[in-house]
């Protein structure tokens, strides 16, 4: 029997369209964090969409259609994005991993109360987007998917095709790597006296 | 680092987790019951909250470009005819 796919059938087509579509914001949002410009987002977020489209038959209704979608977003950054930007694929974190580096350096500012939440705040929305951008493919991903998108460490497992010690141990060195950028950010931007 | 015992320095070890909500019940219960009673503990817990939620709310794209939802319907609509698409993992 012929499998049936969403170009041919209305019904699955109107799915795609009433499921997947207003998935665009979230999809766009990181395939800007993976890519760092609207050019190759907007490729990225197409691409994604049309074998989104092609696949859709394959995708069984009521299993997780945002973790799908990711998965194949991450993948098709990773065949065609990364290749194109050249960048390397596995950079390790920071060797020392400093548990606490950047609450121990915002509580040492001299700052009452709970200052250090406020010095965070006071970062703007960019830096904050370059500061995860900064960070390594392999750590940018899961800190993306877990802090971003809220998704599980089973479902970035599965969307990233990696064992769950694995993610837990990127988005934990991810995490620590990104304070470190923050911290760089916020001395930049004369937050905090570095 | 927190030194007022092995009940700090397993709270500490587990924060991300608990935080990500990733723990098992059990476990869950202990890290919150110290936590209730450990202040230093406490505000580290609740420094990594808010970096995890800095990033959750100031990494998203407020704005999509102008046109990319209509070009998408557009791509959907004249998509290829099967067997001639890239493959979905």
């Amino acid at each position: 029997m012929p499998q049936t796919t969403a170009q041919d059938d209305p019904a699955l087509r109107a799915r795609f369209e009433r499921d997947v579509l207003p998935m665009l914001p979230s999809l766009y949002g990181a395939a800007m964090r993976l890519t760092r410009n609207p050019t190759d987002a907007e490729d990225l977020v197409q691409e994604t969409y049309l074998r989104a489209f092609r696949g859709f038959a394959g995708f069984q209704e009521g299993t997780n259609l945002k973790a799908w979608l990711y998965r194949i977003l991450t993948n098709s950054y990773i065949n065609t994005y990364r290749k194109k930007q050249r960048e390397p694929q596995t950079v390790e974190g920071p060797d020392d991993l400093d548990e606490w580096y950047l609450f121990d350096r915002l509580g040492a500012q001299n700052v009452e109360g709970s200052a250090e939440d406020e010095v965070l705040q006071r970062i703007p929305d960019e830096d904050v987007k370059r500061a995860l951008e900064s960070l390594p493919e392999n750590f940018r991903i899961p800190v993306l998917l877990a802090d971003v998108e809220g998704f599980s460490y089973k479902e970035i497992a599965e969307i990233m095709d990696s064992p769950i010690g694995t993610v837990m141990s990127r988005l934990h060195r991810g995490r620590k790597a990104l304070e470190r950028a923050l911290w760089e950010t916020a001395k930049e931007r004369g937050l905090v006296d570095g | 680092m927190v030194d007022c015992g092995p009940e700090c320095e397993e709270t500490l070890r587990r924060i991300e987790a608990f935080l990500d909500h990733e723990l098992e019940p059990e476990l869950r219960s202990k890290i919150e019951a110290h936590l209730s009673g450990c202040g230093p503990c406490t505000d580290r817990a609740s420094f990594q909250q808010h970096l995890k939620d800095l990033v959750g709310s100031k990494c998203t794209e407020a704005q999509l470009p102008a046109g990319l939802q209509e070009r998408l319907g557009q791509l959907i609509s004249s998509a290829e005819p099967p067997g001639t698409g890239l493959p979905a993992p």
